[in-house]
This record gives C-alpha cells, sequence and structure tokens, in this order.
C-alpha cells in the first residue's frame, strides 16, 4: 500500500487529469460559448444581403403590418421579428410561430428579400452547448465537461496557495515559467468570472443534470412541477391554443379595425424599456378578438426572460395580461442563467463577457500546453504518449480555431445559391477541422502550432479583404465590428505565431530550468 | 515534500476505484442529498426544489474532492451516508407514496 499523499499532491493530480482530458472539450465549449457572444452579430455578417435601414421599430411596424395584410389577410396569426441594435432585420412569418417559415422583407420597401441560407452565429450557440450532437447526448456531455471545470477550478485553488503573490508575477520569456505563469495570471485574474460561467452554466439546465428533488417531491412528473412553478404559462398556452390552434373553427369571427400595431411598440416600450423589445404577435388579425402580444428582447433585464410576453386587446389597446413577477427561487434561477446568456448591459457588457470568455479559452489551452512543456523533460518512457497529448492539443486548440475562422470564409465564398449551402458550411468547418487534426498529427509540435497559427492568423487578417470583395454593399457598423475584430485576433495570434517561431530553443530552456520550476509546481 | 511521490507509482486500481467512486458515486450522492434537502427545507416544495437543485453542483464537486483528499477507506464511509439522504428523500414515497 503506498503512503497517502499529501493533500496538494491529490489535489494536483486531480487537477491535472481532470483539466487534461476534459481540457479539450472545455476548450471547445468555451472559445465557441465567446464567439456565441456575438451570435446575431456573425449572423447578420454571414448574410451580406440584408442592409441595416436603420428605421425604428414603430415604421418597421408598420411596414411588416401591411405587408401580413397583403399577402397573409386571413392567417390566424402574424408573429413579426423586430429590427434591434443587434439585428436590424424585420421578419415577418403567419400561423404558429414555432413553426412558421420566416420572411425577410426590407425595413423601409416591404420588398421581400431571400438571403443566402446559412449556419449563422448560432452555429457557435448550439455547438456551444452540444457540441453538434444530439441535443440530449450533448447537453450531458456538456454538463460533464462543465462539472470537471468546477472541480479543476476548486483544485487549482488549493494547490495555488501563493495566489495573491503570483497574481502580480509574470515572467514572460522564461519557457516553463512563463506558461505557468501565464495560466496562473488568466486563472486568477478571472476567477470570479470561471466559477461564475461554469456555474451558472450549470444552472441552465438545472432540473435535467440534478432532477432528485422532482423525483422525491413530485414522483418524478415534470408538468406538475411547470404548472405549480409558473401558473400563469399554463393558462397562457391555453389560451393561445384556443385562439391560434383552430383557426378553421373560429375564423368565422366578426372583422373589426385593429388599431396601428405602432401603438403596441409604444406600449410595449413603456412597460420594458426604449429599445427593448424583440417581437410581436397578433391573434386572429383583423377580428373583433384580436390579441396582440409584445415580448422584450432576452436582456430587458438580468433575469433570463424567455417566453415572457405582454398581452393587449388588439381593437380596443386595452392590456389583457402582464406578467406576473417570477417568484424568488425560481427568480435566482433566471437570474443564473441569465449572467450566463450575457443578454443584459448592451454592448459594454457584451465585450466585457467577450473579453472574459477569451481569457478563459486562453487559461484552459495555457493549462493543455503547460502539461506537455512540463513533462516534456521527464522521462523518456512517457513520450509515446506525451507525442499523443501534443498533436491533440494543437488539433484541438489551433484546429478549431482554423475551422471556426474556415467557416466565415465558406460563408463568403461557396455560391449564395448553393442547394444546402448550410450543410456545405458546416462541411467546410469539420473538414478544416478534420486537416488540422492530421496535420498535427504529421507535423512536429512546433512547427505544427506556428503553421496552424499562421493559417487562422492569415485568414483572420484576411477577414475584413474579404467582406469588402463579397458583400454587396459597404460594410454598416455590425460587419465592420465583425471585420474589426477578426483583424484584432488575427494579430493576436499572429503575435503568438511569432513568439512560436522565435523560440525553438524553449524545450531546451525549459528542461535547462527543470528543478527550480518543479519545485515552484509543488510549493 | 522534496520527496516526490513518483507519478508512474500510483496504484491503478485505487485511482480507478478512486475515479469510479468520485464520478457515480458522487452523482449518487448528490442525488440523495438534493432530495434529502428538498424534503426537509422549511420552504414550499417549490422552492424547496430549486434551492436544494441549485446548491446541488457545489455538492457535487465538494464530493469529489473530497474523495480525491482522502484516503479511499474513508471515503467508503459516502456509502451509508449516501442511503441515509436516499431514505431521508425517498422514505415518504416508498412508505405511503401519497406525495405529488
Amino acid at each position: 500500500m503506498s503512503r497517502q499523499p499529501s493533500l496538494t499532491q491529490s489535489m494536483s493530480a486531480l487537477h491535472t487529469w481532470a483539466g487534461l482530458v476534459l481540457g479539450w472539450l472545455l476548450f471547445a465549449i468555451f472559445l465557441t460559448g465567446t464567439l456565441a457572444v456575438f451570435d446575431r452579430e456573425l449572423t447578420w455578417w454571414m448574410q451580406p444581403e440584408l442592409q441595416d435601414r436603420q428605421v425604428d421599430q414603430a415604421s418597421a411596424v408598420q411596414v411588416a403590418q401591411r405587408w401580413l395584410a397583403a399577402n397573409q389577410r386571413d392567417a390566424s396569426a402574424w408573429n413579426i421579428g423586430l429590427p434591434t441594435a443587434r439585428d436590424p432585420s424585420l421578419s415577418v412569418s403567419a400561423g404558429e410561430q414555432r413553426r412558421g417559415q420566416r420572411t425577410l422583407i426590407d425595413a423601409e420597401s416591404g420588398e421581400q428579400i431571400t438571403p443566402r441560407e446559412t449556419a449563422g452565429g448560432s452555429f457557435f450557440f448550439r455547438f456551444h452547448y452540444t457540441l453538434h450532437m444530439p441535443r440530449f447526448l450533448g447537453i450531458w456531455v456538456v454538463g460533464f465537461a462543465a462539472m470537471a471545470m468546477l472541480v479543476a477550478i476548486i483544485s487549482g485553488i488549493i494547490i495555488h496557495k501563493k495566489i495573491f503573490k503570483d497574481f502580480f508575477t509574470f515572467r514572460p520569456v522564461k519557457g516553463q515559467r512563463s506558461w505557468l505563469d501565464g495560466h496562473n495570471a488568466s486563472a486568477v485574474l478571472l476567477l470570479p468570472f470561471h466559477l461564475m460561467i461554469t456555474y451558472t452554466g450549470l444552472v441552465i439546465f438545472f432540473l435535467i443534470y440534478m432532477p432528485a428533488a422532482t423525483d422525491a417531491l413530485y414522483g418524478g412528473d415534470r408538468d406538475a412541477l411547470l404548472r405549480e412553478l409558473r401558473p400563469d404559462a399554463q393558462q397562457q398556452q391555453g389560451a393561445r391554443r384556443g385562439e391560434g390552434g383552430r383557426p378553421s373553427r373560429e375564423v368565422q369571427t366578426a372583422s373589426a379595425a385593429m388599431l396601428p400595431l405602432d401603438h403596441f411598440i409604444t406600449l410595449g416600450e413603456a412597460h420594458y424599456g426604449a429599445g427593448m423589445l424583440s417581437s410581436l404577435s397578433v391573434a386572429q388579425p383583423g377580428r373583433v378578438n384580436a390579441r396582440v402580444e409584445v415580448r422584450p428582447l432576452l436582456g430587458s433585464r438580468l433575469e433570463l426572460t424567455k417566453g415572457e410576453a405582454l398581452a393587449f386587446n388588439a381593437i380596443t389597446g386595452e392590456l389583457l395580461r402582464a406578467p406576473p413577477p417570477t417568484r424568488t427561487s425560481l427568480l435566482v434561477q433566471k437570474v443564473m442563467a441569465g449572467l450566463h446568456f450575457a443578454q443584459f448591459g448592451g454592448y459594454p457588457m457584451r465585450w466585457l463577457y467577450f473579453i472574459c470568455g477569451l481569457v478563459s479559452s486562453a487559461m484552459i489551452a495555457s493549462g493543455l500546453v503547460l502539461y506537455t512543456v512540463k513533462r516534456r523533460r521527464q522521462s523518456a518512457a512517457q513520450g509515446v504518449w506525451l507525442r499523443q497529448v501534443e498533436w491533440l492539443n494543437l488539433a484541438c486548440v489551433g484546429g478549431l480555431m482554423l475551422a471556426c475562422v474556415a467557416l466565415l470564409w465558406a460563408n463568403r465564398l461557396l455560391p449564395a445559391d448553393l442547394a444546402e449551402r448550410e450543410g456545405w458550411e458546416l462541411r467546410v468547418f469539420f473538414g478544416a477541422w478534420l486537416a488540422a487534426l492530421l496535420h498535427a498529427r504529421l507535423r512536429a509540435p512546433l512547427r505544427g502550432w506556428l503553421e496552424q497559427l499562421a493559417a487562422s492568423a492569415v485568414l483572420l487578417l484576411g477577414l475584413p479583404l474579404l467582406d469588402l470583395l463579397t458583400a454587396l454593399a459597404v460594410p454598416d457598423r455590425i460587419r465592420l465590428g465583425v471585420d474589426l475584430t477578426g483583424l484584432g485576433l488575427g494579430a493576436l495570434l499572429a503575435l503568438a505565431a511569432w513568439k512560436v517561431s522565435t523560440r525553438p530553443t524553449a524545450t531546451v530552456r525549459a528542461a535547462r530550468r527543470a528543478p527550480a520550476a518543479m519545485a515552484e509546481v509543488q510549493s | 515534500m522534496s520527496n516526490p511521490v513518483s507519478k508512474t507509482s500510483v496504484v491503478w486500481p485505487s485511482t480507478l476505484g478512486r475515479i469510479v467512486l468520485a464520478v457515480a458515486g458522487g452523482y449518487l450522492f448528490t442525488y440523495g442529498f438534493t432530495a434529502a434537502l428538498a424534503r426537509l427545507l422549511p420552504l414550499e416544495r417549490v422552492d424547496a426544489l430549486i434551492g436544494a437543485t441549485l446548491l446541488s453542483f457545489a455538492v457535487y464537486s465538494g464530493f469529489v474532492l473530497w474523495v480525491f483528499a482522502r484516503p479511499l477507506r474513508n471515503a467508503l464511509w459516502a456509502l451509508p451516508v449516501t442511503l441515509l439522504l436516499l431514505l431521508i428523500g425517498f422514505g415518504p414515497q416508498w412508505l405511503g407514496g401519497v406525495q405529488g
């Protein structure tokens, strides 16, 4: 029986293995999550046929109402996606919202627009929590990785006693110690963020991950729980079913003149605040029982307001139903989910999350690299294993970055009217990733890193040029933002590539410093 | 600790045992803990459910760390505790089954 290792040693082992084995997944989850902060902006960039008409919601909704009255007069319901600061497109659909095919129309002229099909920025969002697996399986795998992240963070804190001292320690050009410092600095600096984003990520699907209390108190009956949780939501659904679901029987109600829809924008903004509305729908448009629902943006406040709506009588403008305040316990959960979704606080908050997300991703990547840098000087017996970790690191970190940029390039270079275009974009994404994986397997580690970082950097730096050459109009505010962000990230990756290229002796240097650095890790 | 425990001397069966205990045992423990806590919290049952479930991820990670920090035989104490928690959480259901 071997001697029980010290607390620091066992926590160090836990940190290393939980971090290494799930670090590859975690990097993918964190990087795509970071990109998903700007999912709408990326989707807008990926549909250059759309133009920002800069009309306010009040006039946009009139354009939409005219279009619907002309094209969908007898529909059981109208749905209008309003232009917002993040997504200036105007969309309309008829019938039940979930199934209805969205039609995009010009917010000024009301002409129908057919933009290219694209995976869009929402691909990153979905990948972030499902890893492109079947939804349920993906949620569980991501949840497992998030638990490992939580354990890695806490065990990291335990092994890291000199937490405040190291905060101010960074020795940029000292081989392994730089990697250790970089990993520590990014970890310690944003410790609250790492903890918050991991825990709140788990909280989003808390009842799926941990159904124990539901099983114990409700006998596993999720519907009974939901009824008790949101009595209002059930009512709402019942009402909607009654009004919109059976048009054939109810369509004969007398027609009546509705108030102009922009009136309800004013009413909605009075409740949620200016610029805080995302969509508007009308049940039984043009009938005496017509009813308007106005929905807020997800980020109208800290709480995640998914599925919330104000309902009005469309003829008189009378308020029929306002969402009741959420009960405190559920509010806690929804605020935590809201903290994760980062929809509140506008662009400053979005940028803060984006930068924090980049630092988190960098922390995970530096931890992965640190593992190989530390092990490289140890016995040759680990050579085979080390080689596997090295190329997997490169494939998961460098390869994914390359794949993400490749998706943007594919979006612009594939013919706009290609059949199943969305699928082809994804084929390019996964194809680029696969190519990077093979490349990582074949090349020597440092050369591999250099080449993949440089390739991603070149593609990112070329993004503004690509936008200029392939878009039909001058870049607007949002597309310019994506272009410039690409430029900035490209510069960062180019810097990283340059660092790699100028340090061929890093291994040697690391080996020479090994004893000192080793003592430091253990202390 | 200048005398390092050599990396390869980690006893594999015990490491594997720890991993299984931490991941699967930890989930079962957390499951029992959450059910018992939801049963015991003096709140309306919806609120007790949400409160206990929100806490469960902290409990799970705490358990995993505990399993790795203690000698394995100490960690086996978790078994009777888990059974007790499950009994508190699901006892009323198993015995009478009138809830819900």
